[in-house]
């Protein structure tokens, strides 16, 4: 196949992802976990790696095995990995958070069951590695050397991981422990910093650039925010290792990753305000205008670890400053652009048969954006007032935050699973002969 | 410092098709001293040949996938010119019978716009469009309805000019 098609699995990523994403808000509600618990505890441990591998990591790999064809103009590697890959990932989740549930004593001891877990982890996340990675490297220019060096971070991320679950299952030796005692923060920092956000950034040029219809980003220019991003992760991976090995010195590490990433924030800024700039589209989708929420809560995260920094309070007020980075920023954003693409996708699924051929809707009479307005503004007012509740230790209002947030994501769901049954397409355009109605669950390309 | 001309018939040569004739009318319409900058998906080496008859000197440059890149360059006073091959599968394609320019319509509707041209042609009429960016998911569309194409950037590197060509 020439150009690109669509991919089979994505939408079935998404699901997926909306699932966990839900899941975890209702952990947040019932008190399970960071703020009721501690951050180092089990359930935190659960809630953590619900949201970063069952909601975000998920929803970028669907994402990514649709965008990188589309950013390197070439075929995907293979699209036959992508169902035994979201299998492996899903499995392997299930069986980390059990072990996690076992490590706090909420199931029997069955510690054996987070080293399995990992190694299924690994398995999937190396799958998808290998196909989005031989796919990027046949045109490796502009946003498709942030996936890259995004599929870096997350192999050294999966590689921390999978040492801490053998470590608390007692089968990682003394280095094991020593890793895992030190480590944690090397391997968030990969994840969040590196895997997560760094992908982000790379997607959201091409994305932004093609709904806003502006030029693309000079890749002399993006060269600048990727290299002080991948510098930032690199710092953290490779210096703290050592750090952590030399039994010293990890605080600087860390201190020298903070100021590089906060330079690629600050140069990403200057990046996405050029875009919004030279848009020669005037009128900004919903999609668009969500994304700035999420852009400023990019520009919040890193105001506030200022902020916490300079009064001395970062230690203690983490939770909050990873809260706002994964709810505001990457969690916004990725709920933003699903909007978009699903409606995108599907369209392209259904009308691209008959297109020229019979009158078509436009992706925009797949969306009720008056309606779905709401749920975006509900969804990042409660992210807002939970930052605070976090930082005001308020864990009681943190929940009413939390169940506003469930609202706010239902309602989004909801509008998602609109978009893909057509239901706010009126009349005959609706399925026009030689049509078929989209799966719910995967395209039919 | 000599002009090339962009000329990517890796689509072509993807779809299995013959891309010489179309190589040679990209030659009859270069102006005097303008050169060829080719896309294909190995080395031509034949071709190196022809085009040396024709007065343009050769040099290559390996791509990602066995891809090339190669430019002929006029090698001094060009040659008379030969009139274009016909002889395969592709014969010219003739003049657009529509020109469409989507530079600055809203995504998708560069892609609808070309399809429904598209329907309208005669068999074997070529569209031109120009666009800003490469046409991805517009492929496959094309494929399914049996047309075949050539694309490239212009040497702006801004502006993307497709030619479709309904079938036979």
């Amino acid at each position: 196949m020439i150009g690109t098609s669509i991919s089979r699995w994505s939408m079935t990523y998404f699901a997926m992802a909306l699932a966990w994403l839900l899941a975890a808000l209702v952990m947040m509600v019932a008190g399970i976990g960071y703020p009721a618990a501690d951050l180092a505890t089990p359930d935190t441990l659960v809630l953590v790696h619900m949201v970063c591998i069952g909601w975000l990591s998920l929803a970028m790999c669907g994402a990514l095995f649709q965008f990188v064809p589309v950013l390197v103009a070439k075929p995907l590697f293979s699209e036959k990995w992508e169902l035994p890959a979201l299998a492996l990932l899903s499995a392997g989740l299930v069986l980390l958070l059990a072990g996690f549930l076992s490590l706090g004593g909420r199931l029997p001891p069955a510690l054996w069951l987070l080293p399995l877990g990992a190694v299924m982890l690994v398995g999937g996340f190396g799958l998808v590695v290998v196909d989005l990675g031989l796919t990027a490297w046949l045109r490796p220019a502009g946003p498709a050397r942030f996936v890259l060096v995004g599929l870096a971070s997350l192999c050294a991320t999966a590689a921390f991981g999978a040492v801490f679950a053998f470590a608390l299952a007692g089968c990682a030796g003394s280095a094991g422990e020593v890793i895992l005692a030190e480590g944690i923060p090397l391997h968030a920092v990969a994840g969040l910093g590196g895997w997560l956000t760094l992908t982000a950034m790379g997607v959201s040029y091409r994305l932004l650039a093609m709904f806003m219809l502006s030029p693309d980003v000079d890749d002399q220019q993006s060269r600048w925010t990727l290299a002080a991003g991948a510098f930032a992760v690199a710092v953290t991976v490779a210096g703290g290792a050592l750090a952590v090995g030399f039994a010293s010195g990890l605080n600087v590490v860390l201190s020298i990753s903070a100021i590089l990433g906060l330079a690629s924030a600050v140069l990403y800024g200057r990046d996405i305000a050029g875009l919004f700039r030279l848009r020669k589209r005037r009128h900004l989708e919903l999609n668009m205008r969500m994304a700035t929420l999420s852009f400023a809560s990019l520009a919040g995260t890193g105001l506030l670890g200022i902020a916490l920094v300079s009064i001395d309070a970062f230690p203690e007020q983490i939770g909050a400053f990873a809260f706002l980075a994964i709810f505001g920023w990457l969690s916004g954003l990725v709920l933003a652009k699903l909007y978009k693409i699903v409606a995108f996708l599907t369209w392209l699924e259904t009308y691209g048969p008959v297109m020229g051929r019979a009158p078509t809707p436009r992706v925009q009479d797949l969306v009720a954006e008056g309606r779905a307005t709401k749920w975006f503004v509900i969804y990042y007012a409660a992210v807002w007032i939970g930052t605070v509740t976090l930082l005001i230790a308020e864990p009681n209002s943190f929940r009413i935050a939390a169940v506003a947030m469930i609202v706010g994501v239902v309602g989004i769901a909801r509008e998602i699973v609109r978009i893909r049954r057509l239901a706010d397409v009126a009349g005959p355009q609706r399925l026009p002969i030689g049509t078929v109605m989209p799966h719910l669950l995967y395209a039919n390309p | 410092m000599t002009e090339y001309i962009d000329v990517d018939v890796r689509p072509i040569l993807r779809a299995g098709g013959e891309p010489f004739s179309v190589i040679m009318a990209a030659l009859d319409n270069l102006e005097s001293g303008q050169g060829m900058r080719l896309y294909v998906t190995f080395k031509p080496v034949p071709l190196f040949a022809v085009m040396l008859n024709k007065g343009f000197a050769h040099s290559e440059r390996p791509l990602e996938g066995g891809e090339w890149e190669v430019l002929f360059t006029p090698a001094g006073a060009p040659q008379e010119r030969t009139p274009a091959m016909t002889n395969s599968s592709f014969d010219n394609w003739p003049e657009p019978a529509i020109q469409l320019d989507n530079r600055d319509l809203d995504p998708p509707e560069p892609m609808v716009r070309i399809l429904a041209a598209a329907d309208n042609l005669g068999p074997g009429e070529t569209l031109s469009a120009l666009l800003r960016r490469e046409p991805v998911f517009l492929f496959p569309q094309l494929e399914k309805r049996g047309f075949r194409w050539l694309g490239g950037f212009a040497p702006d590197g801004a502006t993307y000019q497709l030619t479709v060509r309904a079938p036979l």
